[in-house]
């Protein structure tokens, strides 16, 4: 073919983007100077064991705690060994995640205390069967592509809710899971359920069904609990993600620059010590990070704050080459209202615009409080809808129409067009629970507004038939591990009932 | 009303920490009784950012720069208070309890409180029950606060309310309790004297549970 012309650039999908090369450096840069002059505090001996043999400062050691500083090198050094991309893929075998630069995914938020009930919508305590449904709803809906707890199951032993919640999900799902852990004692019984759902550590080698939630303390701390979480992480081929939760003005500086400094300073920390422990220890850094409200003291989930600064972290993220743990799908609101369904949309648009890689939170209300099968369900929706954004616009020659428009001429339709008959449905977004029709249509279907509809909906995946996931063999003996782990814990609780009637 | 008096509340509603003690030293060379500098000039202006933060005309940093220009009036007006006879409000010991990291919630509380006039005694994050106990032996709280933001965390208060008991001192102090998870409900079955939900809502319970509210 005779080529006529040069310099031609395809946006395959629409750019986003908040920071340049040059800032993203800047706060790169910036978060080194934190590390190495500022320092980070560490809670736990082992860690600081750890950081200290691989080259750091350490100093100002208190009965529990080391100041430990880091300079650049060790950075660069812990840099070359990080995959630049990490996999997690679901007990079926098909459903996975691949985590790297710009790949696009999206699931739950979890432990969240309070639910909101699918049927009767009151806000109440989380239960067994709360975390089991919402594993359906996520197992149901195709844009949901990892899963997450979305409630503390309240009903069993508080201490070890962990296991019971990795269970109720493996009863829903088989969704890569994001899980979270009470304790060390807690991610290893974890790990052993993990093994038997999936046939052995060999198995779990060849892709790890699960990846564990870590948080750092901000402001610049690192606890015992995390560190060793960290480190078993690593030493188990365990995918984590260790995410700082930083609440600019309160726990960070208010700017959002800043806040990003310090986030980034806190994850390279963790990045630096787990390389160092086990070269090639897979990471994802993120994620949580938004705003102080001033009137309230909450911890804002639907601020445009929230939105811009992951944002920019996941830019931060690309340059560095490491996946991005993202933020979206959540709101501030109480319920399932036009409150929520806007924060939602604003958060989801922004973090898939800009390439988040694992999205979470879908489906939090009330700042994390509580979770809502509704939200989670229209959130499916909005990113549907979203995703038809990040197909823009190809502007190949079938798709200028030229011949098309020429057939047709001034006048005419192009509704029996063949290239509409053939085009329509990939090029045009059909919603599913979006109302399109004229107001008679949409008074005779019964007047539902989108609520009305997402409730619906959440109701027919409940109540819809399903087959167990598991046989029941193996579900009895993963279930044994809870009940040995309540077993082991029993000292410890309460001897009342904490969340149950009077 | 004392012109001194009138600056010193606009002072705390300023939140200038600077200008507080000096003001507080001038009215008492005035001559004017610690009681009445205390009730016509800091609660006055204390009162006002109380007033201004509910109608959402101020925000929680300046609410707290009133509340340390307050707390550095009352280092120079605590002692004559004191000498004078005049009961404090209370005093608070407040901690984040075992196993728990969460602690901006608990600052927030305490720094609301010391607004409110109370002396605070902040021990700090991941306490164990032995904390509190000791603390209380050491300070004599009127009250005890405790934070968790955890289900988990939440039995430590629990466990905690249950040592005080073990050892003697619970009758001696009120207990409050607040936290992201933590309810009225759950407040009563561990059988704390007061559950709060937010900041201000603690400081207002902290001054109704020692009898100034
Ligand atoms: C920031 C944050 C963190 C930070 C805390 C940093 C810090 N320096 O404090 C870090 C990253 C360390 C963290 C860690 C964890 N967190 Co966290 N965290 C949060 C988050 C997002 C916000 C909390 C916050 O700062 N809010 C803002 C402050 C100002 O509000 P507040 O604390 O509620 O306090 C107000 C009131 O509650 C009240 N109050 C508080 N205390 C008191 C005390 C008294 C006496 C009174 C009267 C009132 C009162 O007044 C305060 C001011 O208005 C919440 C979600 C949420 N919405 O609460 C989760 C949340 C509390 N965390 C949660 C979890 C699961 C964890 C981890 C277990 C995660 C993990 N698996 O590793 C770890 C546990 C670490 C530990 N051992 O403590 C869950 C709780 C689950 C549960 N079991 O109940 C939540 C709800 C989020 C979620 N859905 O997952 N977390």
């Amino acid at each position: 073919m005779q080529v006529k012309k040069t310099n031609f650039t395809v946006n395959a999908t629409p750019r986003f983007s908040v920071l340049t090369e040059d800032e993203i450096e800047q706060i790169y840069f910036s978060a080194l100077s934190v590390l190495y002059e500022t320092g980070v505090r560490v809670y736990d001996q082992e860690g600081v064991d750890v950081a200290h043999a691989g080259g750091a400062i350490v100093e100002d050691t208190t009965e529990d705690s080391s100041l430990v500083k880091i300079p650049p090198w060790m950075v660069d050094k812990a840099l070359s060994t990080l995959p630049r991309k990490v996999v997690v893929i679901g007990p079926d075998r098909k459903h996975r995640m691949e985590l790297f630069k710009d790949q696009v995914y999206f699931g739950a938020g979890s432990d969240t205390p309070f639910t909101i009930d699918p049927k009767s919508g009151e806000r109440r305590r989380a239960t067994y069967e709360d975390v089991k449904n919402f594993a359906r709803l996520a197992q149901a809906l195709p844009n949901i592509d990892f899963h997450m707890s979305l409630g503390i199951v309240q009903d069993r032993a508080v201490g070890t809710y962990d296991r019971w919640q990795y269970l109720a999900m493996l009863e829903g799902t088989t969704k890569p899971i994001n899980i979270t852990a009470v304790d060390l004692d807690g991610l290893n019984d974890q790990l052993e359920m993990a093994y038997i759902r999936l046939g052995g550590k060999e198995e779990w080698r060849k892709g790890p069904i699960f990846s564990l939630y870590i948080e750092p303390v901000s402001p610049l701390s690192h606890s015992e609990e995390v560190i060793q979480k960290l480190l078993f992480s690593a030493d188990n081929e365990i995918p984590f993600v260790y995410t700082p939760c930083p609440l600019a003005g309160a726990t960070s500086p208010t700017t959002l620059a800043g806040t990003a400094v310090q986030a980034l300073t806190e994850s390279l920390f963790g990045i630096v010590l787990a390389q160092i422990r086990k070269p090639g220890a897979p990471m994802i850094i993120g994620g949580l990070m938004s705003n102080m409200d001033m009137q309230t003291t909450v911890y804002c989930y639907g601020s445009p704050e929230m939105a811009l600064l992951s944002a920019a972290y996941t830019e931060i993220t690309k340059w560095l080459g490491v996946p991005m743990y993202e933020t979206a799908g959540c709101s501030d609101s109480k319920m399932f209202d036009a409150q929520a369904a806007m924060e939602a949309t604003i958060n989801i648009a922004t973090a898939a615009l800009v390439g988040g890689n694992m999205i979470h939170d879908v489906g939090y209300l009330e700042q994390g409080l509580t979770s809502s099968p509704e939200l989670m369900v229209a959130a499916n929706e909005i990113i549907d809808m979203v995703k038809r954004i990040l197909r823009g616009i190809p502007t190949t020659d079938a798709d200028l129409a030229l011949p098309v428009m020429d057939s047709v001429g001034p006048g005419g339709h192009f509704l029996e067009h063949d290239h509409t008959y053939k085009r329509f449905k990939h090029e045009i977004w059909q919603p599913q629970l979006i109302d399109r029709q004229n107001f008679e249509s949409w008074e005779m279907s019964g007047s539902k507004t989108f609520k009305d509809r997402v409730h619906e909906r959440v109701l027919e995946i409940l109540e819809a038939e399903h087959e167990p996931l598991m046989e029941d063999k193996m579900f009895a003996e993963i279930k044994r591990i809870c009940e040995l782990a309540d077993e082991r814990h029993k000292d410890e609780e309460l001897d009342l009932d904490m969340f149950g009637p009077g | 009303m004392n012109e001194t008096l009138e600056k010193l509340s606009t002072c705390i509603l300023e939140g200038d920490s600077e200008a507080a003690p000096g003001l507080v030293q001038q009215a008492l060379d005035d001559g004017v009784v610690p009681k009445t500098i205390l009730d016509e000039g800091m609660v006055v202006g204390m009162n006002e950012v109380g007033d201004r933060f509910r109608r959402g005309d101020m925000f929680v940093p300046e609410v707290l720069m009133s509340a340390d220009a307050m707390q550095s009036g009352l280092e120079i007006l605590r002692p004559e208070l004191v000498s004078s006879g005049v009961k404090l409000i209370g005093k608070v010991v407040l901690g984040t309890v075992q196993g728990d990291l969460h602690d901006i919630g608990k600052n927030l509380v305490g720094m609301m409180c010391e607004g409110a006039g109370f002396e605070v005694i902040d021990l700090g994050f991941n306490q164990k029950p032995e904390a509190f106990i000791d603390a209380v032996k050491e300070h004599q709280p009127d009250l005890v606060g405790m934070s968790a933001l955890l289900t988990t965390t939440m039995r430590a208060m629990g466990h905690t309310i249950k040592s005080l008991e073990e050892a003697g001192l619970r009758e001696q102090v009120k207990v409050m309790v607040g936290g992201a998870p933590v309810d009225q409900a759950f407040a009563d079955r561990i059988g704390a004297d007061g559950y709060g939900s937010n900041a201000v809502a603690g400081s207002d319970l902290a001054k109704r549970l020692v009898g100034a509210g």
